[in-house]
C-alpha cells in the first residue's frame, strides 16, 4: 500500500543529473528512492520505540511510581485512576504525531507496546535481577489493548473529540478490567498469623521492602463509598472522565507541537 | 603526558584501595540528636549468626520511643509505625514479626516512654554476609533503625521455597505464584498489538511515503484510509472488547473468591509499667568535645528496697558499660557498638529511700566513629539516653534521662 505514494516522476533508468546542475539530489532514481525510504523506517521506528519505551517508563516511575511497581499496590480505589490518567499522555502526543503526519493509527498502541517492552526490562533487571524481589510481585500490568481501542477510534471516527470521548474513556473505564486477569490470583484470601490478607499484602509484607513500611501504601483510602460495595466499577467510571480530560489536554500540546516549525524541518 | 596518567591511575588505585567498604545501612546518617531522642533499642539478640537456605533466623528484643522525640518530628504516638527490618532488599522473608506477641504485618503507634517486647523471624532466601538491624518506621519520620549483628547465609538460592496455603485450600509457592497468568495474558496482548501493527506497517516503506501523500493531500489526507482499514479497524475494536470482557469472565470463574488488598491498623498494648522504683532529676550535662566525654549529674532517688548502682548508659544504639557493675563483656561481631569499659560512675550505690546526687561520664571513641560529636551542631542541643540501674539482685531497672546538653570546646 504505502509503495504506491512513491513519486512516478523520478527515471527507472539512472540520470547523472549532476551533468544539468551543480546542487543535485543524494538520490538519483526510483529504487534508491524506494532504499532510502526504507532505511528511514528502519532506523526512526526502532529509534522512536526505544525513546518512547524510555520517556514512558520514566514518566510513570515519577507519576504513578510505588503504585504500579508493587503487586499489593494496585488496589481498586487509586491503580486505576492514577494510571490511566498519567498513562494517556504518551498515546495521545503520538497519535497526534502519527496521524496528523501519516495518517498510520498506531500511536497508542506504539506508545502501549514500547512501555510495555520498556517495562518489562526494567522490572526484569532492576526489581527482580538487581533487587532481588520474585518476579511475579513486580510484573508490569498490561495496555496493550486500551492502547489499540483509542487507535481503532479515531481510525473509524477521524475525530479527536469522539476519540477522546470514546476512546480514553474506555481507556480508563476499563484499566481494571484488562488487568484484573493478571491480578486475580493475587487477591486470593489467606489467614496469616490471625490476620486476614490477599496473596499479595502476604507477598509485601514477606519480602523485605526497608525503604516502603506498610503504612506508606495509598490504597483503599478514599470516600467513594456511595454505591456500597461497587468500589471497582465506580472508581472506573471517574478514571475514564478524568482520563478524557487529560486526553484532551495532551492531544492540544500534541497539536501545537506538530504546528512547530522544528517538527516540520525534523520530517 | 605518561607521567600525568600514571599519577591519576595511582590516585584512584590508592583511592580505591583505602576506602572503606559501605556495608550497613547508613546507622551514622541522621543527626546526632535525632539518633539519641527518637527509639531506645536494647536486648537484642539475632540468632542463629549463620543460616542455609530455608532456615530461620530470629531477631528479639526491646524498644522504647523516647520522651525527649523532638517536637518538629513525627512521633509514633500521633502516627503510623510499623515494625520492619534492616536488610539489603528480600535477601530474607519475613515470615512473622510481633511487638508484645501482637502480629504486626499491618502498623500500630506505639506511646513515648512505653517498652515494647518486638520478635521477628527471618527465612533464609539469598546467600550472603548481611548486617540485620530492627527498624521503627515512623510515618512522617522514616525508618529509625536499631543495632544489627552480622548473620551469614549459605547454600543454593535454587532450593529457596516458600509455600503457603490459601484460605480456599490451595497452596501456592509465592515466589512463582501467578507467573502463568502474567506471561500468558502478557503475550496475548503482544500478540494482538503486533496483529495490528503488522497491519499497518505490513507495505514498508510506509513513514516516508504516507508523509509525502499527507502533505499531497491536505485537508483530504483522510481519503488515504481505505474501506478495508475501517473493516479492519471496526473487527479490532470489537475484537479487543469483546477478548477483555471474556478474560474477564474467564477470571471470575476460575478465581471465584478474591478480597481487596487489606490495609488498616491494629492495636498493641505496652509492656507492665516497672512502677516508681527508681527516679531521677537531670541536675546537668556536660559534653566536652575534645576528649569525646559525656558527662552528666542527676539526682537519682532509689525508692526500692535494695541499693542500685549504674550499670549502662545507652544513647544512639551505642552502648557504655560501667564494667564494675556489669563485668567483663564480650563483643558479638566487630560492628557491636558497645563501649567495654566506657561509662566511669561517681557517687555510688543508692540506698533505698535515698537521694543521691551521682555522676557519670560516658568516653570512647565511639562518640567520634558513629558522628555523635556532631551533636553540637543540633538546633536544639538537647539529648536523650536510657540508664540501667541494677539492685544486688541483679534486677534490672531502665530509665530514660534527657535534656539540655552544654558543649565544652577545651
Amino acid at each position: 500500500m504505502s509503495v504506491e505514494y512513491i513519486p512516478k516522476e523520478l527515471p527507472e533508468e539512472e540520470h547523472d543529473v549532476n551533468e544539468d546542475r551543480f546542487v543535485a539530489s543524494a538520490v538519483k532514481n526510483r529504487t534508491e528512492q524506494l532504499t532510502a525510504y526504507k532505511n528511514i523506517d528502519l532506523a526512526t521506528i526502532p529509534l522512536l520505540f526505544l525513546l518512547f519505551g524510555g520517556i514512558s517508563v520514566f514518566l510513570f516511575a515519577l507519576t504513578v511510581g510505588d503504585w504500579d511497581f508493587w503487586m499489593d499496590w494496585r488496589d481498586r480505589r487509586w491503580w486505576p485512576l492514577v494510571t490511566p490518567f498519567s498513562l494517556i499522555l504518551l498515546p495521545a502526543v503520538l497519535g497526534v504525531f502519527m496521524w496528523n503526519k501519516f495518517r498510520l493509527p498506531l500511536g497508542a498502541t506504539f506508545a502501549m507496546m514500547s512501555f510495555l517492552a520498556a517495562s518489562w526490562v526494567s522490572r526484569y533487571t532492576n526489581f527482580h535481577g538487581f533487587a532481588g524481589f520474585p518476579l511475579n510481585f513486580v510484573s508490569p500490568s498490561t495496555w496493550v489493548g486500551l492502547g489499540i481501542l483509542l487507535d481503532c477510534t479515531i481510525l473509524v471516527s477521524r475525530s479527536w473529540f469522539i476519540t477522546g470521548f470514546v476512546g480514553a474513556f474506555l481507556f480508563g473505564l476499563l484499566t481494571y478490567t484488562i488487568n484484573w486477569p493478571i491480578f486475580a490470583p493475587f487477591r486470593i484470601p489467606v489467614d496469616y498469623n490471625d490476620t486476614m490478607v490477599t496473596v499479595a499484602d502476604l507477598m509485601g509484607y514477606m519480602y523485605i521492602r526497608t525503604a516502603i513500611p506498610e503504612y506508606v501504601r495509598i490504597i483503599e483510602e478514599s470516600t467513594l463509598r456511595t454505591f456500597g460495595e461497587a468500589v471497582t466499577p465506580l472508581t472506573a467510571v471517574f478514571a475514564g472522565f478524568v482520563t478524557i480530560l487529560n486526553y484532551y489536554l495532551w492531544v492540544w500540546v500534541g497539536h501545537k507541537v506538530m504546528k512547530s516549525r522544528w517538527m516540520d524541518k525534523l520530517i | 603526558m605518561d607521567k600525568k596518567i600514571v599519577v591519576m591511575l595511582l590516585c584512584v588505585i590508592s583511592f580505591i584501595s583505602f576506602s572503606e567498604l559501605a556495608l550497613a545501612h547508613g546507622e551514622k546518617a541522621q543527626q546526632a540528636g535525632l539518633r539519641m531522642r527518637t527509639m531506645n533499642w536494647w536486648d537484642l539478640e539475632i540468632y542463629p549468626k549463620k543460616v542455609a537456605i530455608n532456615e530461620v533466623v530470629t531477631v528479639k528484643g526491646k524498644f522504647s520511643p523516647s520522651i525527649w522525640w523532638p517536637r518538629h518530628m513525627s512521633n509514633p504516638e500521633d502516627g503510623m509505625a510499623y515494625l520492619n527490618v534492616g536488610v539489603p532488599g528480600p535477601v530474607f522473608v519475613r515470615i512473622d514479626s510481633r511487638v508484645n506477641g501482637v502480629p504486626m504485618i499491618r502498623s500500630a503507634q506505639f506511646k513515648k516512654g512505653e517498652t515494647y517486647d518486638f520478635e521477628m523471624k527471618l527465612k533464609a532466601r539469598t546467600p550472603g554476609r548481611y548486617h540485620v538491624h530492627p527498624v521503627i518506621s515512623v510515618e512522617g519520620t522514616g525508618p529509625i533503625i536499631g543495632p544489627a549483628y552480622w548473620v551469614e547465609v549459605t547454600g543454593d538460592p535454587a532450593t529457596f521455597e516458600n509455600k503457603i496455603t490459601t484460605l480456599t485450600g490451595e497452596v501456592i509457592d509465592l515466589e512463582t505464584h501467578g507467573m502463568p497468568q502474567i506471561i500468558g495474558w502478557h503475550a496475548f496482548w503482544v500478540v494482538i498489538g503486533l496483529l495490528w501493527m503488522g497491519y499497518w506497517l505490513r507495505n514498508y516503506p510506509v513513514l516516508m511515503p504516507r508523509y509525502k501523500e499527507v502533505v499531497r493531500l491536505g485537508s483530504k489526507a483522510n481519503d488515504m484510509i481505505t474501506f478495508k482499514d475501517m473493516a479492519v479497524g471496526i473487527v479490532f475494536f470489537g475484537g479487543v472488547l469483546m477478548a477483555i470482557a471474556g478474560s474477564y469472565f474467564w477470571t471470575q470463574t476460575q478465581y471465584p473468591i478474591t478480597t481487596p488488598l487489606q490495609t488498616g491498623e491494629v492495636e498493641v498494648l505496652p509492656l507492665p509499667s516497672q512502677g516508681d522504683t527508681i527516679s531521677l532529676k537531670l541536675h546537668k550535662a556536660r559534653y566536652r568535645i575534645p576528649g569525646r566525654s559525656f558527662k552528666i549529674e542527676m539526682d537519682v532517688t532509689n525508692n526500692g528496697d535494695s541499693p542500685i548502682r549504674l550499670g549502662e548508659f545507652m544513647t544512639a544504639n551505642v552502648r557504655f558499660i560501667n564494667k564494675e557493675v556489669l563485668g567483663k563483656i564480650e563483643r558479638q561481631d566487630d560492628l557491636d557498638l558497645i563501649a567495654l569499659e566506657g561509662l566511669q560512675v561517681e557517687g555510688g550505690p543508692v540506698q533505698p529511700g535515698e537521694t543521691r546526687r551521682i555522676t557519670l561520664w560516658a568516653e570512647d571513641a565511639l562518640w567520634e566513629t558513629m558522628r555523635l560529636t556532631s551533636l553540637v551542631y543540633d538546633p536544639d542541643s538537647r539529648f536523650a539516653a536510657m540508664l540501667f540501674f541494677f539492685d544486688d539482685e541483679g534486677k534490672r531497672y531502665h530509665l530514660e534521662v534527657g535534656g539540655q546538653m552544654m558543649p565544652t570546646f577545651s
